[in-house]
Parts: C-alpha cells; structure tokens; sequence
C-alpha cells in the first residue's frame, strides 16, 4: 500500500514537470505576433495553485522554483524574481493547505487571489525600487483579473482529468500514515 | 496517530525550511546578477533558449501547421470575394507595375550619369521564426540561424517589404529579435518627403509612436517612415511604414512588414558604417599641413576612392 502511493506521488510530480512544459511550449507556438489589447491568463500559475492546495506534495518547491525559473528564461521576464515570489507563495498556500481542506470553495479561491495579487505587487515593487523597465499596469490587472476567473476551471480539469483532489478523511499519505 | 506524524515532523520542518530558504535565496541572487551584470546572465538566458526551444521544434511545428491550416480553411469561405478582391488589386498593381518599370529605367539612366556606388556589402542571411515571446508584454520572435551563421547583436531583420526589429540576443543555433512593437524598441528614423528626423518608439501596440519629431507641422499622414542609419546601428533607407494619426493627435508609423505572418526573416549584414576620422587629408595634400599627423589607413583608402569617384 505504502509503496503504491509513493509510485503515485513520483507519477504526479512528473505529471506536472510535464504539465508545465506542455503549457510553456503552447505558449511560445508562433502564431500571434500582433500586440494584443488583453492578456490571457497565466494557467501556470493556476495550475500550481490548485494542486498546492490540493496535494502539496505532488509539487515540492524545488520543482516549483525550476519550471518558473525556466518561464521566466523563455519568456524575456528577469530571471528568478517571479520564481522566487512564486516558491513564497505557494509555500505560504501551503502552509494554510490544512486548514482550507474543509472550508468551501469561495475561501479557497480568496486564499488564491490574495497571495495571487500579493505575489504581483511584491514583484512591481522589488521591479520599480531597482529600476527594471515594467510591463503596462492595465494589461497586468488584465491578466491577474483573467488568472483568477480560470481558477475554477482550472481546479475541475485537475479534479477530473489529473485526478489531484483533495485528501479525503481515511486516505494514507508515504508513510502509511493518515493526513 | 497525529501525534506520531507530528513528532515525524518535528525533526524534518527545519531542513525542509533550510533548504526552500536556499532555494529562494538562489533565486533571488540570480536575479540580483541579472540587475547587477545584465550581458552576462543574458547571454546565459540565450543559451538556455538556445538549448531548450530547438528540442520543442518537432512539436511546434505541426502543431503551428495545423491551425495555420484551420484559420486558411475558415478563410476559404470567403474565397469568391477575395477572389474579386484580388482581381482588383491586380489591376491597380499593373498600373504600378508600369510606372515603377519606367522610374527603374530612368533611375538607372541617372545613375549611370551620375557614376554612383551603391553599397555592395548588404546582404542577408534569412531564418524562419520557431517561436514568440510567449508574453502578452514583449514583443519578440525567436528565429533558427545565430552565432553559427555570423549573426551578431544589433543586425537589422525585415520581411520582403519593411523593417521588423533588431537581433538581440544571440544563442549558438538561436537569436532573438526585438520587433519594433516592443516597448523596449527605439529605431531613429527619417521621413521621407520632409526629411525630418524622428525616434520610432515601440510601446506594446501595433502601431509604433513617432516621437523626438523637430517640426509635426511638417509631417503628413501617408509619409513614408524609412530608418535613418544615425548612430550606425542600422543601414540607412530600410523602409519602415507609412505616417497615420491615432484619435489622440499623437503620430504613429503603420508598419509596412506584415506582422500578421511572420514566417522567413531577413537578418541584413551590417559590416558597420565608415568613419572618416581625419578631414584634412580630403582637403589638402599631407605635406601642407602644419603639423603632420599620421594618416590612418582607412582614411587612405577612403581618399583614393573619392579621387576614383570625382
């Protein structure tokens, strides 16, 4: 049993190594070089929020710090700041997993947007005191405001096509042992 | 059954902590770098994306066909007008066929009575764009030639028609090309009847903004924006696009290249403008000058070619 769920959980961290890439790699196909007036949203964010929340430990921190620290590289960001935001704030996700287990949705998805929209300013603020040329502010309320509304979807197409839920009462966690 | 996990935890919390606050402090170090020694780690960034976007290629490519293929389809079903379309700017270009075909003639003529030179050295080497920037806030492609072909930082890349941006970033078998759409663009400029010189200023739309213009009462909508070579970065005469008024009075360049397909780029050789560093010797003969100075020898070469010219 106990060695069963630790084949599980090495699967699922591949699982959102690869998740990750996917989403990375559609974002660079070349098909859109105009300017666009809106942003989409940024569903690596939202992937790696829901499945925080839901199984902290398909996605250890390291992996986290890597697949964004890879995005950033790929997508002209500065390197390692948003990588790092991200590791703070998903650890910070992390540590109120527990409590949020039993709460409805709506807690969960403000739990998300405040650390979401604390992360964002931490990064505007750290890029504006060293002087680092910014992106548009409406275009990034655009993409936060977008981020967040694909949040639910995004917590569906984990619940039901990666089958990363919550824990349930009963479910036994590496060392046999119950969450 | 929790006491026993947490006392599990208890001696694993602490270095589990150490080690997310290694992580987040290499992290943040790498972008302190970044800050501090900027060419450096953006060099190590072009080969990461050197190394990491070449191996998407055989999925990137299909993937970029098939909804190619998908939008041509949707465009089928309005074949019969574009049809009709065509056959329409077909005339008007045989009219401009004409008139181009009589100004290469006469142009030629002037030319040759002239004896001018033109540069022989711009050549090109063109690539095909792999991939965009990925963000809605950079405006940049990714194309397959780099340092292997001679790609170097600064080169100027346009489609058949226009200016498209400039190389930034070069990675072995990858360089990146800053279009003039990025906010972080400046591309100095003339326009063309008036001779005015400008900064044509990208900021994240597709219409770049005209700005350092001396005099806008002498620019019109419909002038040709063409780049001006002021600061040797760019070869002078590479067209841009054409003057327009956004709803704001502010002047903008609609841009010639075709940002809706960017497919094969030209990347233009620039082996570097000239300089003539020394004007007396194109004026008078060494030996009158009162305190000779040693003639370089580009200035030379420079002098015997204006001789061979007059």
């Amino acid at each position: 049993m106990a060695e069963g769920s630790a084949t599980r959980v090495w699967g699922m961290r591949l699982m959102y190594l690869a998740l990750a890439l996917a989403l990375i790699f559609a974002k660079l196909i070349p098909l859109d070089f105009q300017p666009q007036a809106w942003a989409g949203p940024d569903l690596l964010v939202a992937f790696t929020f829901a499945w925080v929340l839901r199984r902290p430990e398909f996605v250890p921190a390291l992996s986290i710090g890597l697949v964004v620290l890879l995005a950033d590289l790929l997508f002209l960001r500065p390197p390692g700041l948003w990588a790092a935001l991200m590791v703070l704030g998903t650890q910070a996700l992390r540590n109120r997993a527990r409590n949020l287990r039993d709460q409805p949705f709506v807690m969960e998805w403000l739990a998300v947007a405040v650390v979401f929209l604390a992360i964002s300013v931490a990064n505007r603020l750290v890029l504006a005191i060293l002087m680092v040329p910014q992106a548009p502010l409406g275009l990034t309320i655009i993409h936060m405001m977008m981020t967040l509304i694909c949040y639910p979807v995004v917590v569906m197409l984990s619940q039901w096509v990666f089958g990363v839920r919550k824990a349930a009462p009963g479910d036994l966690d590496r060392l046999g042992q119950r969450i | 059954m929790a006491k026993d996990k947490s006392q599990a935890e208890d001696y694993l919390a602490p270095l589990k902590r150490l080690l997310l606050g290694v992580l987040v402090l290499c992290l943040v170090g790498l972008f302190l770098v970044w800050r501090i020694d900027s060419p450096r780690v953006e060099r190590f960034r072009a080969a990461v994306v050197d190394r990491v976007v070449p191996s998407f290629d055989w999925a990137m490519a299909p993937v970029t066909a098939t909804v190619n293929l998908v939008r041509d389809f949707q465009s089928y079903q309005r074949i019969v007008q574009q049809n009709q379309d065509l056959r329409n700017e077909l005339q008007t270009m045989k009219a401009w066929k004409e008139a181009a075909l009589q100004l290469e003639q006469e142009n030629a003529r002037l030319l040759d009575l002239n004896k001018v030179r033109l540069d022989p050295r711009l050549t090109f080497v063109t690539g095909v764009v792999l991939a965009d920037s990925g963000s809605p806030f950079r405006q940049s492609v990714l194309l397959n030639v780099g340092a292997r072909d001679g790609i170097v930082d600064g080169w100027a890349t346009m489609d058949g028609i226009g200016l498209v941006g400039r190389i930034s970033g070069v990675g072995r078998d990858t360089s990146r090309v800053i279009l003039l759409t990025d906010p972080a663009s400046r591309i100095p400029a003339t326009i063309q009847p008036s001779g005015q010189a400008a900064i044509v200023q990208g900021d994240n739309t597709a219409a770049p903004l005209i700005s350092f213009l001396e005099d806008p009462d002498l620019v019109r909508p419909g002038d040709r924006v063409v780049s001006s070579g002021d600061g040797g970065v760019f070869p002078a005469g590479l067209l841009i696009g054409q003057v327009a008024t956004d709803p704001g009075g502010r002047l903008r360049v609609i841009l010639a290249a075709d940002y809706e397909r960017l497919e094969f780029l030209r990347v233009l050789r620039n082996p570097g403008t000239e300089v003539i560093r020394d004007p007396g010797a194109l004026v008078a003969p060494r030996q009158e000058r009162l305190t000779p100075a040693p003639l370089p020898a580009d200035g030379a070469t420079l002098s015997e070619t204006e001789d061979s010219n007059g």
